[in-house]
């Protein structure tokens, strides 16, 4: 029991991680971007790369999301010109950069999958309650909710924070006040991307790094970004939780139906709320 | 002759081209590679008809595909049906299948629609590859899919095949011709442009949707089992979403919202696939920064850039004399 709570919170903070920088490029930008599985697969094969080389993992769980920001200011600069136009076509361009992406990784590192271990003292298991815990998962959570803490406080308590939110709500008030609206598109775009390659550092350890590794994810960020409501970064933490619980508990005891309960409800809340159950009384439109 | 008669004129001669085309070659890879094209374009015509003439993006239309080629496949293999009955309830089953997803079209728009169709989609890929795996073969797919038999012809001849395919994609390019002229057609478009007042004029917004959902998944699901034939084989492949992806890039790189830009888009993704994947096995990552490179620079695709192109040099022609050439 204890065990599948804590599967299921480390699951949940995995989610929080891509699903906060979904969530943070689609409220400040507008924008979704299809290829934040592709930017977390990345993020993981990358890790792999500096474990391999330096033996650090912790060198990894910081040089992947330096990497992949990298990448996402570069998929920022090319989506600018965009802006302007329909949403459905910076859907268009992110889908193009899944390609580019996959094939860029599959040229780099091959076909076959790889995996990380995690550090020494993270490997084993802790007995808590009676119930064997392992370390790693603990450590996932704690991790995750420190970066939930320090996203919230950027968000809410320092100016960059407020000026985000200002530009989220009225770009052009803020522009006139002598901002750099486009500096600060391009920074969010940086930080959604190194969330999603910390994603996959953190990832890594748990799951076989693969190519397609990203498709798979990203169907639950997105479900996530959903129901926590479009570009709302607490709602994304309860639906991360909510998500990770119903994926722990049903792979227990119902395992053959986590991926058709995981649409199902995906496109039920699609259909009966768009705006998330954690959005009230805030509405927007894509 | 009016606008539609000179049109259906024209996709005639180009049919009949294609006719020619296919018993004339003997060429096996060749016969293959056109094959291939008249499916993807059935395929892709279809698809604009939701994307580019009513503006709904649909990232699901992989399930219709392979729905179609599913249902032609077991009815063959498995009940015995001839290749017309099943190749019907193929159809059937592909435009039952759309005219559902289409209900959800009814509802919400934009991103939100194109999520909700990748993730009905990705459902029915989890049925097919998974849940009705005694049914399906699961990942192992279903072989030997046959061809028609009829009028004493041999249609496992790759010329003949092409043929068969030719006379069908004519009749699905005229079909899509007339559709796109008729008042349903301009309903369509006028959801496109001001679904409000489409609406507001009288006109049943929420009927149309699911209709053109109907109609564009019949497409799909004739391409899908055209496809089985093709290749004799069905899998789980076909409604996978790199699927509904391929016909988008397609539609995208010939023009949306034009009767020719999907068949020359698919045109222009196979030959790319052809001749890139000749010297390199990353031609998907090519193709990914052709298709980024349209999305930023030609976004009305090839039919909108050659437009551009016609208009450049009628204007720049307007300067010289009507005969053309430097001469004064």
């Amino acid at each position: 029991m204890l065990s599948t709570i804590v599967i299921g919170l480390s699951v949940a903070m995995l989610l929080f991680l891509l699903a906060s920088g979904l969530t943070l490029i689609f409220g400040m930008l507008g924008v979704i971007n299809f290829a934040h599985g592709a930017l977390y697969m990345v993020g993981a094969f990358a890790s792999w790369q500096v474990v391999a080389w330096t033996g650090s993992f912790w060198l990894a769980l910081a040089a992947a999301p330096l990497l992949v920001a990298v990448i996402g200011l570069a998929m920022e600069l090319l989506l600018k010109p965009l802006y302007a136009r329909d949403h459905v076509f910076q859907l268009l361009l992110t889908f193009g950069g899944i390609l580019v992406l996959e094939e860029a990784v599959r040229l780099v590192w091959g076909l076959d999958y790889k995996s990380v271990t995690a550090p020494p003292f993270l490997a084993g298991s802790v007995a808590i309650a009676g119930s064997e815990i392992a370390t790693y998962r603990l450590f996932v959570i704690a991790l995750g909710l420190a970066v939930a803490a320090a996203l919230f406080l950027m968000i809410e308590r320092t100016v960059l924070g407020m000026v985000l939110r200002a530009a989220d709500s009225n770009a052009a008030m803020v522009r006139c006040l002598g901002i750099r609206v486009d500096r600060l598109r391009s920074f969010t775009f940086a930080l959604g991307a190194a969330l999603a390659a910390l994603g996959g550092a953190v990832a890594a350890p748990l799951l076989p790094v693969q190519i397609g590794m990203g498709f798979s994810i990203i169907i639950d960020c997105f479900m996530v970004v959903i129901i926590g409501g479009l570009g709302n970064i607490r709602g994304a933490v309860a639906a991360a939780v909510l998500l990770g619980m119903v994926q722990a508990f049903g792979q227990r005891y119902v395992p053959d139906w986590i991926a058709v309960a995981t649409y199902g409800v995906l496109i039920l809340v699609l259909l009966l709320r768009p705006q998330g159950l954690f959005n009230l009384g805030r509405e927007r439109s894509a | 002759m009016s606008g539609l008669a000179r049109q259906l004129a024209a996709i005639l001669a180009g049919g009949a081209a294609l006719l020619a085309l296919a018993l004339g070659v003997t060429d096996e890879p060749l016969l293959y590679f056109a094959s291939l094209v008249l499916i993807w374009a059935i395929f892709a015509i279809g698809f604009d008809l939701v994307f580019g003439l009513t503006g709904l993006l649909s990232f699901g239309h992989a399930a219709f595909f392979g729905v179609g080629a599913y249902v032609q496949a077991l009815l063959t293999l498995d009940m015995g049906w001839a290749f017309a009955p099943a190749f019907g309830a193929a159809l059937l089953a592909g435009a039952g299948l759309a005219a559902l997803f289409g209900m959800f079209a009814i509802r919400m728009s934009g991103v939100y629609l194109a999520l909700t169709t990748l993730a009905l989609a990705q459902l029915v890929n989890i049925l097919v590859e998974v849940k009705l795996r005694g049914l399906t073969g699961g990942s192992d797919g279903l072989i030997g899919v046959p061809r028609p038999e009829a009028f004493g012809l041999d249609f496992y001849d790759s010329g003949i095949y092409l043929a068969f395919l030719a006379i069908l994609f004519t009749i699905a390019l005229a079909a899509a011709a007339i559709l796109r002229r008729s008042p349903f057609g301009q309903v369509l478009q006028a959801i496109r442009q001001n679904e409000v007042r489409a609406d507001q004029l009288g006109f049943d917004v929420r009927g149309s949707k699911i209709a053109v959902f109907a109609v564009s998944g019949l497409f799909a699901a004739a391409a899908g089992a055209l496809m089985g034939g093709l290749t004799s084989f069905v899998g789980p492949d076909m409604t996978g979403w790199k699927v509904s992806g391929d016909v988008l890039i397609m539609t995208i790189l010939g023009g949306r919202g034009t009767l020719l830009g999907p068949v020359l888009g698919v045109l222009a993704f196979e030959l790319l696939r052809d001749v890139a994947s000749a010297w390199t096995d990353h031609w998907y990552g090519i193709l990914g920064i052709v298709f980024i490179a349209f999305t930023l620079f030609l976004p009305e695709g090839l039919m909108g850039g050659m437009r551009t192109l016609r208009r450049a040099w009628r204007t720049a022609g307007r300067g010289r004399p009507a005969t053309g050439g430097d001469a004064p």
